[in-house]
């Protein structure tokens, strides 16, 4: 078993087999850096334990694709903020089903919007000046549309 | 006072750029472009594939400045009215300049899709020696190429994995090009030379089918006999589409018996065309395909008649695609309607456009695959005769066209019944599928049919007339109306100076508009040049004297005119004339 330390002091504990998804962990494991536990400062607890929740899954329900497709599916039903935890943890433990799943989420929610509604939904600030913007706009949609 | 800012600003690059990953298409690619500039920046350094829509309205080298990782390009090149010979020879489209400067900025290229360009054999040998990467090469409807240069492919592309020639102009020069895939080339997974005209080497093109493991898509030319389509299919039994070249044999022959064996293992195939050649009594050897099929392709097949084809289609109840000449009828197209409930596109393309007194298909066989078809959104129909009535029909059974293109092969014939304009019947099209995108009208056709269009279709993108309308007022109901208008393309048609000029803005948001034969002169066309500088407007004049003419007043032959980002073409011809 390992245990791991979230960056707000939660502890959890996962069989080393299933942490392996991990390959952050992986290595540290190999490096021999986790005699006791291992801390992971970048992801709090409650998000780590959507991770753990996750890798544990796929680790028992290994060939049962139909059922780890709906369980994906529920997986991403969850607020924005969220999410996106989600994804800078699997990019930190660098869990390739996991940030290819809530990656391609984010993107499906992207697709046809339009840049006013992409900035909307993500809360982003427009940053370019009116002429920045209109330039580029023009020079996307005459040649690259 | 706090602002909130999501997450997502946070995001490192990389993960942003995995985002994009999943981001298939040129056009949300660019929006998330726009978002701001820290994603207008991972963007660009992250797109690989990058779609030119008009290859004048960017150069190569402004492409690759904007995206430098570009591995994957679509280029496309002629008007869309070059597929009817209203372009001239030589007007343009080279592809040479775009893989030279690929060349010298040392781009990774891996895929070129290409339609209605121009390109040379020495292009091709360049292409091939300059990209180890190079996975894919698509060419539609290009020319100016020989087998030489597909044998320059074939020889040096190690990577190769898709070589896909579609209805293009090739001249045969009698090589061996099959015969260049090196025994080391064990990485197809679609080839296709249907149009090509000469000779293969069977022998070599056998050996090449049995080391591509992963060949799925194959589609041969007519000279592949069906001894040897027998020889590949055994060989190649998880083809997933296949184009037969000619299918003439002895049905009571063992080679044909070996042919239905190895058809019968065949259990992946989905998609099925060629028939270049066809004897009627081999076909029963395809029907354990037909009920898996989902794209049907026999518009090359005239050697099908029209009972037999019948015959096909009962046993293929999954079609979601369907090609097929018009020698297939009404009553053909009744047994499409009520076998085909999965039909999503249907083209019926004219056997003999220039046939006299013998029936093709009318409006009774697209009123019937309306009723029968629920799924269908996408048609192109070649027909003796249209009504309003049909059409309205029509209709009110298929909302959801989104493409829809009509084709009389009398281009000014009149509703069948009534003898009224057909108005009426594209009016009822265009305000029933809300999301059309694209539609080509046909038959007798006032100013009327326009305003109905602009009016009514929000979301059209191109648009294509001939020989219809009667005053400038159609053009401007259309320009003033189609608010999404990409593509405009006019032949024949009593348009002129008043409709082009009355708002020139209109043409920056649109990609190209064609007009020939109709009421322009050179004098309007001057002054849109001269207001709207960052268009290209070209004049195509055949007769030569028109630059030195001072007749300004002097209606304008052909006139093809697009918004450009690097201004006027250098490339140009003497018959072409950009004001």
């Amino acid at each position: 078993m390992i245990v791991l330390n979230s960056s707000d002091g939660a502890t959890f504990e996962v069989e080393e087999s299933v942490a392996v998804q991990s390959q952050t962990i992986k290595h540290m494991i190999e490096d021999n850096c986790a005699d006791t536990s291992i801390p992971l400062p970048n992801v709090n607890g409650v998000t780590l334990a959507r991770v753990l929740e996750y890798i544990k899954k796929h680790a028992e329900a290994k060939d049962d694709e139909e059922g780890l497709k709906s369980f994906d599916a529920e997986f991403v039903k969850v607020d924005q903020a969220s999410l996106f935890e989600i994804i800078l943890a699997a990019n930190y433990l660098d869990i390739k089903g996991l940030l290819d799943l809530t990656c391609q989420t984010v993107a499906d929610q992207i697709k046809d919007l339009t840049v006013e509604e992409v900035r909307a939904i993500f809360n982003i600030m427009n940053d370019f000046t009116p002429e920045e913007e209109a330039k580029l706009r023009n020079d996307h949609a005459w040649a690259f549309e | 006072m706090c602002v909130f800012q999501s997450t997502i600003n946070y995001f490192p690059e990389e993960v942003l750029e995995h985002v994009f990953d999943f981001l298939s298409s040129h056009r949300d690619r660019n929006a998330v472009s726009l978002v701001c500039k820290s994603w207008c920046r991972v963007e660009r350094f992250s797109r690989e594939k990058v779609f030119v829509g008009n290859c004048y309205a960017v150069s190569p080298e402004r492409l690759l400045s904007t995206f430098p990782r570009v591995r994957s390009l679509t280029l496309k090149g002629k008007p869309h009215f070059a597929d009817f010979n209203l372009v001239p020879p030589d007007w343009g489209g080279y592809l040479h300049p775009w893989i030279d400067a690929m060349v010298k900025a040392r781009a990774n290229l891996e895929e070129l899709r290409l339609k209605r360009m121009v390109l040379s054999d020495d292009t091709l040998d360049l292409l091939a020696h300059s990209f180890p990467s190079f996975k894919s090469l698509v060419l539609v409807s290009c020319e100016g190429f020989t087998t030489d240069g597909l044998a320059a492919i074939a020889a040096n592309c190690r990577s190769l994995r898709e070589l896909d020639l579609q209805e293009n102009e090739v001249e045969d020069r009698r090589g061996q090009w099959l015969s260049c895939f090196p025994d080391s080339c064990t990485s197809l997974v679609s080839l296709n030379f249907a149009c090509l005209k000469g000779e293969v080497n069977l022998a070599a093109l056998e050996r090449l089918v049995a080391r591509c493991p992963n060949l799925r898509s194959l589609r041969l030319n007519h000279a592949v006999p069906l001894d040897a389509l027998q020889r590949i299919l055994a060989q190649a039994p998880h083809l997933v589409d296949l184009g037969t070249g000619s299918f003439v044999h002895d049905p009571d022959s063992e080679t044909y018996h070996k042919l239905k064996n190895a058809i019968q293992n065949c259990t992946s195939i989905r998609s099925l065309s060629g028939f270049l050649e066809v004897a009627s009594r081999c076909l029963p050897s395809i029907y354990p395909l037909c009920s898996s099929l989902t794209s049907l392709n026999l518009s090359y097949a005239p050697g099908i008649y029209s009972n037999e084809l019948v015959n096909l289609i009962r046993h293929c109840k999954k079609l979601e695609r369907l090609w097929i000449l018009d020698t297939i009828g009404d009553k053909g197209l009744g047994v499409v309607a009520s076998t085909c409930k999965e039909l999503q596109e249907l083209r019926v393309f004219p056997f003999d456009p220039h046939g006299v007194g013998y029936t093709a298909v009318t409006e009774e066989g697209l009123v019937a695959v309306s009723a029968g078809c629920p799924k269908l959104n996408s048609i192109l129909y070649f027909c003796q005769q249209m009504t309003n009535a049909a059409l309205i029909t029509v209709a009110k059974n298929c909302p959801n066209f989104i493409r829809f293109r009509l084709c009389t092969l009398n281009p000014t014939v009149p509703d069948a019944v009534t003898q009224l304009p057909l108005d009426e019947g594209f009016g009822a099209i265009v305000q029933s599928c809300k999301g059309l995108k694209r539609l080509s009208v046909s038959g007798l056709l006032t100013d009327q049919v326009f305003l109905y269009i602009g009016m009514y279709a929000e979301q059209l993108e191109m648009l294509s007339i001939a020989f219809a309308g009667e005053s400038d007022k159609g053009m401007l109901y259309v320009l003033n109306g189609c608010k999404k208008l990409k593509k405009l393309e006019i032949r024949d048609s009593p348009f002129g100076d008043v409709a082009l000029l009355a708002d020139m803005g209109k043409y920056e948001t649109m990609r190209s508009l064609w007009m020939s034969s109709c009421e322009v002169t050179l004098e309007a066309c001057k002054k849109l040049a001269m207001k709207i500088p960052r268009l290209n407007v070209e004049i195509i004049n055949e007769n030569e004297q028109m630059e030195a003419s001072t007749d300004d007043k002097q209606k304008v032959e052909k006139m093809y005119l697009y918004r450009t980002l690097v201004g006027p073409r250098k490339d140009a011809p003497a018959f072409v004339w950009t004001l």
